[in-house]
């Protein structure tokens, strides 16, 4: 469907071209742009911050150079991503100084989303070369779009970009000014940071409960089934275990049952599932209700010791560190709503979790954080 | 097939009694008596605690005592947590 006003737009980049940028070959083909074309543009925009590099403000180097940049995007980019500016965009070439650019940061997240690996990789390439301090604004979008490519829906991280954009702005450029990687294009500062990480993680245990909707007998079920331990006056449910996935379970009277131990989401209801054949087995109508994971634990290593005092002192109104008590720093982050125990080696555990996503979110979240307290 | 019709009979009765006193003099037996010790070691194929009352199914168990070594393949362990603990094994 951008096939038809191509030919129209093709004929001004050659003028745009000569003003703007070093000489660039025209796309030969009608249609879609191919993923190195548009890495080409990508190449000429960033050269063009480059070169734009402290003769203007903060914004308006990303105006300019943008425009006609994003002109070919759009016609390269997919139909799904949101260019509803598209009529505004057209407008542009004739007089861009007048006309309100506000919504470009917002498309250029979206081209990054379109070449998330290639554009980032560039990105990394050009942040080496020219020193931009421009336009941290994209930079916490394509950081949301990290996490937008972990997460199943590409439209969340979008559509939460500009509530996030200011919270993540400000706490990414201090760290990224002393970063000579991350300084540089409008692209991605955050993202050039938890790309060198490249830490993901895993997760440890998997807390979930589920509903067998039949009340039970507890000690037929101790007695009758395999590796199962019922002592009433101790604790009112039978606790029984199962080798593969290997994880426990604990099932109640009113039959509802909590499934500890596994490792994944997969894992968890997989277990579950197994545990409510054992007891359909012995006779009780069991069924499986409002399976629900309740609490994911992750666990990671930065490779670097940390400085918990400096920690401490930095974000107090989140930080408990009490090393005669414990000898790691509990962080409670606001959000997503997830405790961290950071210590001293460098281990962090995060735990408090309903999705995975939430796990890999508050990690990128930190990290940047203890990058900046590293010891010695 | 045989009645226990005749228990409730003198002779039943005093039989009776003698199996009581036959229960308390292993128990005390085990417990104070019998010194020896025996290890063992194998996979662990079930479980089950119920009213305090431990069962365990052993695949391939080696019992290792000080002068000799007993193998299975199978071992069945019943245990009772009490005062008096007491097991009994069946290969």
């Amino acid at each position: 469907m951008a096939s038809a006003p191509r030919p129209e737009r093709a004929p001004r980049l050659p003028a745009l071209c000569l003003t703007r940028y070093p000489p660039l070959p025209l796309p030969t083909t009608v249609g879609f742009l191919s993923m190195e074309e548009e890495e080409t543009y990508l190449e000429l925009y960033l050269n063009q911050c480059a070169a734009q590099d402290g003769l203007a403000p903060l914004r308006s180097p990303l105006f300019s150079p943008v425009v006609p940049y994003d002109m070919y995007m759009l016609n390269a980019s997919n139909p799904e991503t949101a260019f509803n500016s598209n009529p505004e965009v057209k407008e542009t070439p004739g007089g861009f100084s007048s006309v309100d650019l506000s919504f470009l940061p917002d498309e250029l997240t979206q081209e990054d989303k379109e070449q998330p690996v290639i554009g980032s990789k560039h990105e990394t390439e050009e942040n080496s070369e020219s020193q931009s301090q421009q336009s941290r604004l994209p930079s916490p979008s394509k950081h949301d779009i990290g996490l937008g490519l972990n997460s199943p829906s590409l439209s969340n991280p979008h559509s939460q970009q500009h509530p996030t954009d200011s919270v993540q702005a400000s706490p990414e450029k201090p760290e990224s000014n002393s970063l000579p990687l991350a300084s540089i294009t409008p692209m991605t500062p955050v993202t050039s940071v938890s790309e060198c990480c490249g830490i993901v993680p895993q997760l440890q245990n998997i807390v979930s409960t589920v509903n067998l909707a039949c009340k039970l007998d507890l000690k037929k079920i101790a007695l009758h089934a395999k590796n199962a331990e019922y002592n009433p006056k101790r604790f009112a449910a039978v606790i029984m275990r199962i080798r593969e996935p290997r994880t426990t379970a604990l099932i109640f009277s009113s039959g509802k049952m909590v499934c500890t131990g596994a490792r994944s989401e997969e894992q968890s209801r997989l277990a579950a599932r197994k545990y409510a054949r054992v007891v359909q087995k012995l006779g009780f109508p069991a069924r499986f209700l409002d399976f629900k994971i309740q609490n994911m634990v992750g666990s990671c290593d930065v490779k670097f010791p940390i400085r918990l005092e400096g920690l401490v002192l930095t974000h107090q109104q989140f930080s408990s560190y009490e090393p005669e008590l414990f000898p790691g720093l509990i962080y409670r982050m606001v959000k997503p709503r997830i405790v961290l125990l950071i210590f001293v080696s460098g281990k962090v555990v995060l735990t408090g979790a309903k999705e995975r996503s939430e796990i890999c979110e508050a990690f990128e979240n930190i990290y940047p954080i203890l990058k900046g307290l590293k010891k010695a | 097939m045989a009645y226990q019709l005749y228990r409730n009979t003198a002779l039943g009765n005093s039989l009776q009694v003698i199996l009581l006193q036959f229960d308390k003099a292993m128990n005390s037996a085990l417990a104070q008596t019998v010194r020896n010790r025996v290890n063992f070691r194998s996979f662990l194929n079930t479980y089950r605690s119920c009213d305090y009352l431990w069962s365990f199914v052993l695949n391939g168990v080696e019992f290792r005592e000080v002068t000799e070594l007993n193998k299975a393949d199978e071992a069945k362990i019943v245990a009772c947590d009490d005062k008096n603990i007491g097991s009994n094994t069946t290969e």
